[in-house]
C-alpha cells in the first residue's frame, strides 16, 4: 500500500518538470543547489562559507583554498563536489548532516551527469527574456483552436495521453460565465445557448460576458487580495478607513479594459503623470492601502517604514513575482538581490508625503459624486466671478494700492528689531496640569536682573534662531521665555508657535495663546495674527512641559503678507512679470479695504462650498515630497530603520533589465521600467496569474515566486507566447482572459478519468478541464443570484450584510457592525466590509485572507466549516428560502418541473432521473414532516426571508427551501466543473 | 455502504497525497493521515523525519493567556526593596535608554500595596491577590525571569504567538496542530475561548495560521450563540430532516463522484459527515451544565454566561477530549491606572479574584483525572510592568506600565518541574539577573514538551523555510522535569 503511495507522489513530482532526457541545469541542478548549497555558498558574501561559491560556474570551478576544485567540468570523479555529497564522513559530508538536508541517490546521479556533460551553468530562466515561441508540433492538427492548444497539446502527446473531449454546453456556459463574471447564467441564459446552434455561439456569449460591467466586479475580487484593500487600518484599534473609491477605479478600470501597463502606472505613480486626473491620483490609493498604527505610544516612524517595506514587497511580488522581503535584513541568499538593492527600490517609495498619521490619513483628495462636482463647478465659477468684479475694480483703486505698495515695499528686512530671547526656569510642577496653570512668578513681574525664586535667574539666550526648535530643560515643570520685539510702526504681522508640550503667550501683557496638550514640538503648530505698536513690544512664552522632551519654535513674519508678495512688490513695477502681477492683483483683493462688501460674496460663496467639501468623502493617496523635503535612504543593518547605513539612491536590481537613462529616477519611472518591453518578469507573473484564475494552478505553481526557489513552470513556452501575445496585444486583460477562455484546452471537460487521476492527479498536464472550488465572493454571489435575491447594484461604499452578534469584540474600540438594509444586505461579495482583525467570518471559512499584507494566491481547502456556513449561514437560508419561492411561482406544479427549474437555476444543467428521484424522495419525506407541524414549516419557510407570498403553503415552501439547500450544497455548486 | 466507505478511504489517501506532493508539507499529511485513522509514520519516514521529532511530554496544551498584561511584582516577583522607595523618584539607570508607552518624566517607584507569603515545599512566593493559586505551588513551575522585546500590546501579543511582532505568521496553535494534528474526529484541534468581552488587541491573527493552510486556524468557540459559528440547524429543521437531507446530498454528490471522478468530491462528502457530527459534538463539548455541581463550585462557575470560569472548565472539556490546543483569553489586565477601572487597588484584585479560583480548579482538576501528566499548562501575559507608577496626566490612581524587560509566567503539568521557580530579577522587579526566558525560549520550550523541534518544524513560504522560534529560541532544561 505504501510503497504504491510513494510511487503515485514520485509520478506527481516528475510531471512538474520538462520531459527530455539530457540533464538541464535550470530543470534539474538549480534547485538542488539552491536547496542545498546555495545558503552558505551562494548568492550571499556574508554568509558564504569557506569562500566558497556554487552559483556561478567560475566560483564553482575556481581552486579552493585547500587546493582542491569543487567542479571540474567534464570529470565528476575529480570534482570536489561529487566527494562531499557522496562522502560517509560526517566532518566531510555536504550538506553537513546536522542541517537535516540531504541528497537522494538520484539527486547525485543527475549532478554527476551534469558534471560530465560539461557542468554547464544557465541564467535562470525568469530573468531571460521571454522570446516568443514557435507554435510547437502537433500530431493531432484538428484539435487546436488557438495558440494556447499547440503547447498544451504537444506535452500531451509527449506524455502519450490524449485531450478530453468538450465539456458540455450547459458545464461550459457555467464556467465561463462563473469565469468571466463571478455569476452564473440565468435559466433564460442558459435556455438561449442552448437553443443557440451558430458556429459562433460561445464567442458571443463570450464577448457579452467581457461587455458586462459584472465582468470589472469579478475580476476586482483577486487584484483588491492583491492590493491588500480593506476597509479598515489594520493594528490593534483596526479602525475605519474610507477608501472605497479605490476599489470602484479597479472595477472601472477592467471593465474599461485599461491597458495593464497604464493600470500599473497609474497605480504606481499615477500623482507623477503629467496633468494628473483625479482618477489618477486615485488610483495611487493601491499602496496606501498599507496598514496604519494608531495605538497608543507608536513610533510614527517605525510604521512609516513598515509601509514601505510593504509597498517594495507587493510590488516585487505583485509586478516582479520576486520575494524581496528576504533581503529586507540581508542579501537574498537564494536570488540575486541584494540588501543594498532592497533599499534601493525602497527609496523609490521613500518620499511620499503619508506618515502614519491618524486620524486622517494625509494626504488625501475629496472624491465627490458628478452630483457634488458639478455643485463644486457651479459654486467655483461663482466664485470666479466675484473675482473678477473685483479685479475689474482695481484701476479705481490705483492710489491707494500704491500707497499700500509703497509702504511695504519700504519696509526692509530686519525692520523688526528682535532681542534675544531671555529664559527663566525650569520651574518644578508636582503635575502637567499644574505646571501649565500655576501662575509662577514671571507671569506677575518680569525683572530680568533680579532673582526669580530659588536662585532662579533670567539667562540670556542669543543662541536660540527662529524658525527651528530650540531645546529646553526640565522636567515636568514650566520654562518662561521673553523678548522685546521693536517695530517702527503700528503693523500686522504672525505669529507662529510650536511647544512640547503646552503652551501660553503674552504680548504686551495680553494673553494670544493658551493651549494645554502633550506632544511634540513642530513648526507652526499656533499662528496667530496680532497689531504690534510702534516701539517696543513685549512677548512672553510660557512652555509646559509634562516630562520628557522640553522644546519650543517661534517665527515671526513680519510684513503679515507671504514672503512670495512681499518679494513681487518689492520688485519694481517694470520689471515685474505679468504673471507676478496677476498673483498680486489677485491677493490684493484679498485684503483691499474698499472691496469689503464684495469680498464678502466670494466668502459667502467660499464657506458654502467649505460646508460641501465637509461632506465629500476623501482618500488617502500617493503624494510625492517636493524636492526640498525629501528623505534621504539608508540602508538598514539587519533590517532596522534605527539602524541606517549608507545612504542609497533610487534603483532597480542589477540582475534585471537595466532602467532607461529616460525614465525619471521616482515610482513614475520605477513603474516604467516594470511595464518596460525588455522586463523579463511583468508580463511572464501577470499572465501567469490569469492563467490561475481560470485553471486553478498557476503555469508557474508559485506565482508570487519567480525567483529559484520558486516552482518551475510546466509549460514554459506556452507561459512565454502568453507573456509576448499580452504585450503584443497592448496588454489588454480581456483579450487574454479571451484567448484562455476560447481555447480547446479550456473548453475540455473536466471529468476525471481513473488513468487520468492515477497518470496527472492534479492536472498539471491540462489533458482534462480546470474543476476546482469557488472563491468565497463566488459563492455568496452565486447563492444570491441563483435564489434571485442579488442586488445590481454597483460602486460606492462597502456594506455590511447579515453577520451573527459578537464577531466584533475590539479593544479600544466601541465600532459596531451594522447590518445593512434593503437592497444593500443582497450586494456582491466585493461589496462586503472588509475588517482586517476580523473579516466577514463565512468568507474567511471559504479561505478568503485577511487583506493585511498582499495575497497573491488563496489556499482551497476543504473543511467542515465550510459545510456548516452553506449549511446553515441565515445568508445561506435565505437563499435557499429565495430560490424555494421561485421555484414555487416560476416554475410549474410538478416536483419533476421545479427540481428542473432549480437545477437551471444554479448548475445550468437538467437533472439525471437518478438526480430527480432522490430529490423528489427527499421532497416526499419533508413534505410528510412539515404537514404535522406547522410552526417548524413556517420557521422554514420564513426565517429569515420573511413572510410568504399570499397563498403560498408554509409547509410547501418549507419543502422546496430544504431541497434547495441540498441543491445549493452540492459538490457541484460549490465547484467551477 | 462499507465499500462505498472503503472506496471513499483508499481514494481518499491518494487524494491527499497528490495534494501535498503539490507542496503542503509531511507534516500537515500526518496530521490528516491520523485524523482519517491511519497509523502514517512509514510513509512521514519516507518523506521527511517522522513527527513527532522525539518522544513528547505532553499532548496537548491550554494556554491562559491574560491579555493586557499583569504586574508581576503585585503576583509573583516578591520585591520588598521596593518598599524603601516607595513615592520617591526610580534611580536613573532605570530610564536609561528606555522608551514608555505612556510613561512622561521621571516617574515614581510604586511598592507594591500587597502581601506575599511563601507557600508549598519549594517555599514559592505568592501575593495575597492569589489564595488559590498559593494551594497548587507543588505543581507549578513558575518563572520570573521572562523577557520579550515589544512594549505595546499587539505586537507583543503577536510575538508571543507567532514569533514575530509583525501580522502575517502563523500562530502557536497552528504550529503545533500543523506538526502533530488533532486526536478528535469530531472537534477542531485548536480551539480558543475568550472571556473579558474583547478579542485580544492583535486580533484573530494570534490565532490565526498566517501562511500555514487554513485548516489549522484556530476555531473562536464561544458561549453564547451558537459556539461555533453555524453549527446549530436553522429554526424549522430538526435532527431527523438533516439527516434525511444530508443522506440525499451525500447520494447525490456520490452521483457526481461516479460521473465525474474527482476525489475533491468524496473529501467533501467527509466534511459534510463531519460537520454533522460536530453538530452535535460541539454543542455537547461546550455544555458545562453537564458538569456534577461540585465540579461547577470548584470552577465557580455559572452556566450560560461567558465568563473565564466557565472558559477553565471548558479547556478541561476540550482536552480530555483531545483537542490539541486550547486557548484562553482574558481581556482586562491592563493596570494603568488612569481610573479605578484599570489601576492595581480595584482592578487588579476584581480581575484576580475572577481569575485565581478557576485556575487553581483546572490544575486541581486535571491532576485529579490524570490529565496534568500529559497537559501542559501555560499561564502568561504579552509583557510585564514597571515597577513605577504611571501617573498618566497626573493621574492619582495607582498602576503600571508596559514594561518588556521581565515578567512572571508560570507553567504546569506535561513535562514541566513541579514546585519549582525559575529564575530571578533585580531589586525593582525591572531586568532578568538570573536564567533570563525569551520570548523564543518559551516557544522552543513549549514545542520541545510536545515532542517537536522548534529548529525542525518548518514551512517554506516566499522563498525561506520559517519556524514559530524565527531564526532563535533555545529550550529552556532548567523548566523541564
Amino acid at each position: 500500500m505504501y510503497i504504491r503511495i510513494a510511487l503515485s507522489v514520485f509520478l506527481g513530482a516528475a510531471l512538474g518538470a520538462w520531459t527530455d532526457e539530457s540533464v538541464s541545469f535550470n530543470r534539474d541542478i538549480r534547485p538542488i543547489l539552491a536547496n542545498n548549497c546555495f545558503k552558505c555558498h551562494g548568492f550571499d558574501a556574508e554568509a558564504r562559507q569557506a569562500g566558497l561559491r556554487l552559483d556561478t560556474f567560475e566560483g564553482a570551478t575556481a581552486t579552493a583554498k585547500d587546493g582542491k576544485q569543487p567542479i571540474v567540468p567534464s570529470n565528476p570523479d575529480a570534482s570536489e563536489v561529487m566527494a562531499r555529497i557522496t562522502s560517509t564522513d560526517p566532518d566531510k559530508k555536504m550538506p553537513p548532516p546536522e542541517t537535516g538536508k540531504k541528497l537522494s541517490p538520484a539527486e547525485i546521479e543527475k549532478t554527476r551527469a551534469w558534471i560530465a556533460a560539461g557542468a554547464v551553468y544557465e541564467e535562470h530562466w525568469a530573468f531571460k527574456k521571454p522570446a516568443r515561441p514557435e507554435l510547437s508540433q502537433v500530431a493531432d492538427r484538428q484539435w487546436p483552436i488557438n495558440g494556447i492548444d499547440y503547447f498544451i497539446l504537444h506535452r500531451l502527446e509527449q506524455e502519450g495521453l490524449k485531450p478530453s473531449p468538450p465539456a458540455d454546453k450547459s458545464t461550459l456556459l457555467r464556467r465561463v460565465y462563473l469565469d468571466l463574471i463571478g455569476l452564473p447564467p440565468t435559466p433564460q441564459e442558459v435556455e438561449a445557448f442552448l437553443n443557440d446552434t451558430s458556429t459562433v455561439a460561445y464567442e458571443r456569449v463570450v464577448q457579452r460576458l467581457l461587455d458586462s460591467p459584472q465582468f470589472g466586479e469579478r475580476w476586482a475580487r483577486p487584484w483588491l487580495d492583491i492590493a491588500r484593500y480593506a476597509d479598515t487600518k489594520g493594528y490593534e484599534a483596526d479602525r475605519r478607513r474610507v477608501i472605497w473609491q479605490y476599489r470602484d477605479w479597479v472595477i472601472r478600470a477592467l471593465n474599461a479594459d485599461m491597458p495593464f501597463g497604464q493600470f500599473t502606472r497609474e497605480q504606481l505613480a499615477g500623482d507623477l503623470l503629467p496633468n494628473a486626473t483625479r482618477d489618477q491620483i486615485i488610483a495611487t490609493a493601491f499602496h496606501r492601502n498599507t496598514m496604519t498604527n494608531d495605538e497608543g505610544g507608536t513610533d510614527n516612524e517605525e510604521f512609516r517604514n513598515a509601509a514601505v517595506i510593504d509597498r517594495v514587497n507587493t510590488t516585487a511580488e505583485v509586478w516582479l513575482g520576486l520575494t524581496m522581503a528576504c533581503a529586507q535584513c540581508h542579501t537574498h541568499k537564494y536570488d540575486p538581490i541584494t540588501q543594498t538593492e532592497f533599499y534601493q527600490f525602497y527609496a523609490f517609495f521613500n518620499q511620499t508625503a503619508d506618515n502614519d498619521e491618524y486620524p486622517i490619513e494625509n494626504p488625501v483628495i475629496p472624491t465627490p459624486d458628478s452630483e457634488q462636482e458639478a455643485t463644486l463647478k457651479a459654486l467655483d465659477t461663482q466664485m470666479d466671478l466675484a473675482q473678477r468684479r473685483m479685479e475689474t475694480m482695481l484701476p479705481e483703486l490705483q492710489p491707494q494700492r500704491a500707497a499700500w505698495e509703497e509702504a511695504i515695499a519700504k519696509q526692509e528686512n530686519g525692520v523688526l528689531t528682535l532681542g534675544p530671547w531671555q529664559a527663566a526656569g525650569p520651574f518644578p510642577a508636582a503635575t502637567f496640569d499644574e505646571a501649565f496653570t500655576k501662575a509662577f512668578p514671571p507671569e506677575a513681574k518680569i525683572d530680568l536682573t533680579a532673582e526669580i525664586e530659588g536662585g532662579l535667574r533670567w539667562v540670556e539666550h542669543a543662541e536660540w534662531q527662529d524658525g527651528v526648535i530650540n531645546i529646553l530643560e526640565g522636567d515636568v515643570c514650566a520654562t518662561y521665555l521673553y523678548r522685546v520685539i521693536t517695530s517702527p510702526l503700528e503693523q500686522p504681522v504672525k505669529l507662529s508657535f510650536g511647544s512640547n508640550d503646552s503652551i501660553k503667550a503674552w504680548l504686551n501683557g495680553s494673553e494670544i495663546v493658551s493651549h494645554h496638550l502633550g506632544r511634540g514640538a513642530e513648526p507652526d503648530q499656533e499662528v496667530v495674527t496680532v497689531t504690534l505698536k510702534q516701539g517696543d513690544n513685549t512677548l512672553l512664552l510660557k512652555i509646559a512641559n509634562a516630562g520628557g522632551g522640553h522644546q519650543f519654535y517661534f517665527k515671526v513674519n513680519a510684513t503679515g503678507h507671504p514672503a512670495d508678495i512681499v518679494a513681487i512688490i518689492k520688485t519694481p513695477l517694470t520689471q515685474r512679470l505679468p504673471a507676478q502681477q496677476q498673483v498680486l492683483d489677485t491677493y490684493y483683493t484679498s485684503i483691499a479695504p474698499e472691496l469689503g462688501p464684495m469680498r464678502a460674496e466670494k466668502l459667502r460663496v467660499q464657506a458654502e462650498k467649505d460646508v460641501l467639501l465637509a461632506q465629500i468623502p476623501t482618500i488617502p493617496v500617493l503624494q510625492e515630497l517636493p524636492p526640498d523635503k525629501q528623505r534621504e535612504t539608508h540602508r538598514h543593518i539587519r533590517g532596522s530603520f534605527l539602524n541606517p547605513g549608507e545612504v542609497v539612491a533610487p534603483g532597480t536590481p542589477a540582475s534585471l533589465h537595466p532602467m532607461q537613462p529616460e525614465f525619471p529616477p521616482n515610482r513614475l519611472g520605477l513603474a516604467q521600467w516594470l511595464t518596460d518591453v525588455d522586463n523579463p518578469l511583468t508580463a511572464r507573473v501577470a499572465v501567469n496569474r490569469f492563467w490561475e484564475q481560470f485553471f486553478g494552478t498557476g503555469i508557474v505553481s508559485t506565482p508570487q515566486d519567480f525567483g529559484t526557489q520558486g516552482e518551475l513552470p510546466t509549460h514554459p513556452e506556452l507561459l512565454d507566447w502568453l507573456a509576448t501575445e499580452f504585450m503584443a496585444k497592448e496588454w489588454s486583460m480581456k483579450e487574454l482572459c479571451r484567448l484562455i477562455v476560447t481555447s480547446a484546452a479550456y473548453r475540455q471537460s473536466s471529468k476525471v478519468t481513473p488513468e487520468l487521476q492515477e497518470r496527472d492527479p492534479n492536472n498539471v498536464l491540462l489533458a482534462r478541464g480546470p474543476r476546482f472550488r469557488l472563491s468565497a465572493e463566488t459563492l455568496r454571489d452565486q447563492l444570491l443570484a441563483s435564489s434571485g435575491l442579488l442586488s445590481q447594484k454597483m460602486y460606492g461604499p462597502s456594506v455590511m450584510p447579515y453577520q451573527p452578534d459578537g464577531i466584533w469584540m475590539i479593544v479600544y474600540s466601541d465600532d459596531k457592525w451594522e447590518t445593512s438594509i434593503g437592497d444593500d444586505r443582497y450586494r456582491r461579495g466585493v461589496y462586503t466590509f472588509w475588517r482586517r482583525t476580523s473579516p466577514y467570518p463565512s468568507m474567511t471559512t471559504f479561505d478568503a485572507p485577511s487583506r493585511e499584507f498582499c495575497t497573491v494566491r488563496r489556499d482551497r481547502t476543504n473543511t467542515p466549516l465550510q459545510a456548516l456556513v452553506t449549511l446553515n449561514d441565515p445568508v445561506s437560508i435565505e437563499a435557499a428560502q429565495g430560490l424555494a419561492r421561485r421555484c414555487l411561482t416560476e416554475a410549474g406544479a410538478s416536483s419533476a418541473e421545479r427540481i428542473h427549474f432549480a437545477f437551471r437555476a444554479v448548475l445550468a444543467r437538467d437533472p439525471q432521473p437518478d438526480e430527480s428521484a432522490q430529490l423528489e424522495q427527499l421532497c416526499q419525506q419533508t413534505m410528510a414532516r412539515y404537514q404535522q407541524d406547522t410552526g417548524a414549516a413556517t420557521d422554514m419557510a420564513t426565517n429569515p426571508r420573511g413572510p410568504l407570498p399570499a397563498g403560498m403553503d408554509a409547509a410547501e415552501a418549507a419543502t422546496w427551501t430544504v431541497v434547495c439547500n441540498v441543491i445549493l450544497n452540492l459538490d457541484e455548486t460549490v465547484t467551477k466543473i | 455502504m462499507n465499500t462505498n466507505l472503503e472506496r471513499m478511504q483508499g481514494v481518499t489517501r491518494r487524494t491527499f497525497l497528490g495534494r501535498f506532493g503539490a507542496g503542503i508539507g509531511a507534516a500537515a499529511l500526518g496530521v490528516l493521515l491520523r485524523q482519517e485513522g491511519y497509523a502514517a509514520a512509514p510513509v512521514e519516514n519516507a518523506l521527511r523525519g517522522g513527527l513527532p521529532h522525539f518522544a513528547p511530554r505532553a499532548k496537548n496544551v491550554i494556554y491562559i493567556h491574560l491579555a493586557g498584561s499583569p504586574p508581576q511584582q503585585d503576583l509573583f516577583d516578591f520585591k520588598p526593596k521596593l518598599k524603601e522607595y516607595d513615592g520617591k523618584p526610580c534611580p536613573d539607570d532605570m530610564l536609561e535608554k528606555e522608551r514608555f508607552a505612556f510613561i512622561k518624566g521621571h516617574p515614581n517607584i510604586l511598592a507594591s500595596p500587597y502581601s506575599f507569603k511563601q507557600y508549598g515545599n519549594d517555599g514559592t512566593w505568592v501575593s495575597e491577590l492569589l489564595p488559590h493559586f498559593s494551594t497548587i505551588t507543588d505543581d507549578v513551575c513558575v518563572v520570573r525571569s521572562m523577557h520579550t522585546e515589544q512594549f505595546n500590546h499587539a505586537p507583543a501579543q503577536l510575538f508571543l504567538y507567532t514569533g514575530s511582532p509583525r501580522l502575517g505568521r502563523p500562530s502557536m496553535g497552528s504550529w503545533i496542530l500543523y506538526g502533530l494534528g488533532s486526536e478528535n474526529r469530531d472537534l477542531p484541534g485548536f480551539v480558543v475561548l475568550v472571556s473579558g468581552n474583547k478579542t485580544p488587541d492583535a486580533g484573530k491573527s494570534v490565532w490565526g495560521t498566517g501562511f500555514l493552510p487554513t485548516v489549522y486556524q484556530g476555531v473562536q468557540c464561544r458561549t453564547e450563540g451558537d459556539p461555533v459559528l453555524y453549527v446549530s440547524d436553522p429554526p424549522g429543521m430538526s435532527r431527523e430532516l438533516r439527516r434525511d437531507s444530508l443522506d440525499t446530498l451525500r447520494a447525490l454528490n456520490e452521483i457526481q463522484y461516479d460521473a465525474a471522478g474527482d476525489p475533491e468530491t468524496l473529501t467533501r462528502i467527509s466534511q459534510y459527515e463531519l460537520a454533522f457530527r460536530m453538530q452535535l459534538s460541539v454543542p455537547e463539548a461546550m455544555d458545562i451544565s453537564r458538569e456534577p455541581q461540585h465540579v461547577l463550585d470548584a470552577y465557580g462557575v455559572t452556566p450560560g454566561k461567558p465568563a473565564f470560569a466557565n472558559n477553565c472548565l471548558l479547556a478541561r472539556r476540550l482536552v480530555e477530549q483531545g483537542v490539541r490546543f486550547v486557548q484562553l483569553f482574558d481581556w482586562g489586565w491592563d493596570t494603568h491606572g488612569t481610573s479605578p477601572g484599570d489601576d492595581i487597588i480595584t482592578q487588579l484584585p476584581a480581575k484576580c479574584k475572577i481569575m485565581d479560583q478557576p485556575v487553581a480548579a483546572l490544575v486541581k482538576d486535571l491532576k485529579q483525572r490524570g490529565l496534568l501528566d500529559e497537559t501542559l499548562v501555560v499561564w502568561s501575559g504579552e509583557f510585564g510592568r514597571t515597577a513605577m507608577n504611571e501617573a498618566r496626566n497626573g493621574s492619582k490612581f495607582l498602576g503600571r506600565d508596559h514594561h518588556p524587560h521581565c515578567f512572571s509566567i508560570w507553567m504546569a503539568g506535561g513535562g514541566v518541574k513541579r514546585g519549582a521557580v525559575i529564575g530571578e530579577t533585580d531589586d525593582f522587579g525591572y531586568r532578568v539577573t538570573k536564567d533570563p526566558v525569551h520570548i523564543h525560549d518559551l516557544q522552543a520550550t513549549v514545542l520541545h514538551l510536545l515532542g517537536l523541534d522548534h529548529e525542525r518544524l518548518t514551512f517554506r513560504f516566499q522563498g525561506r523555510d520559517f519556524r514559530l522560534t524565527d531564526v532563535h529560541g533555545k529550550v529552556m532544561p532548567q523548566i523541564m522535569a
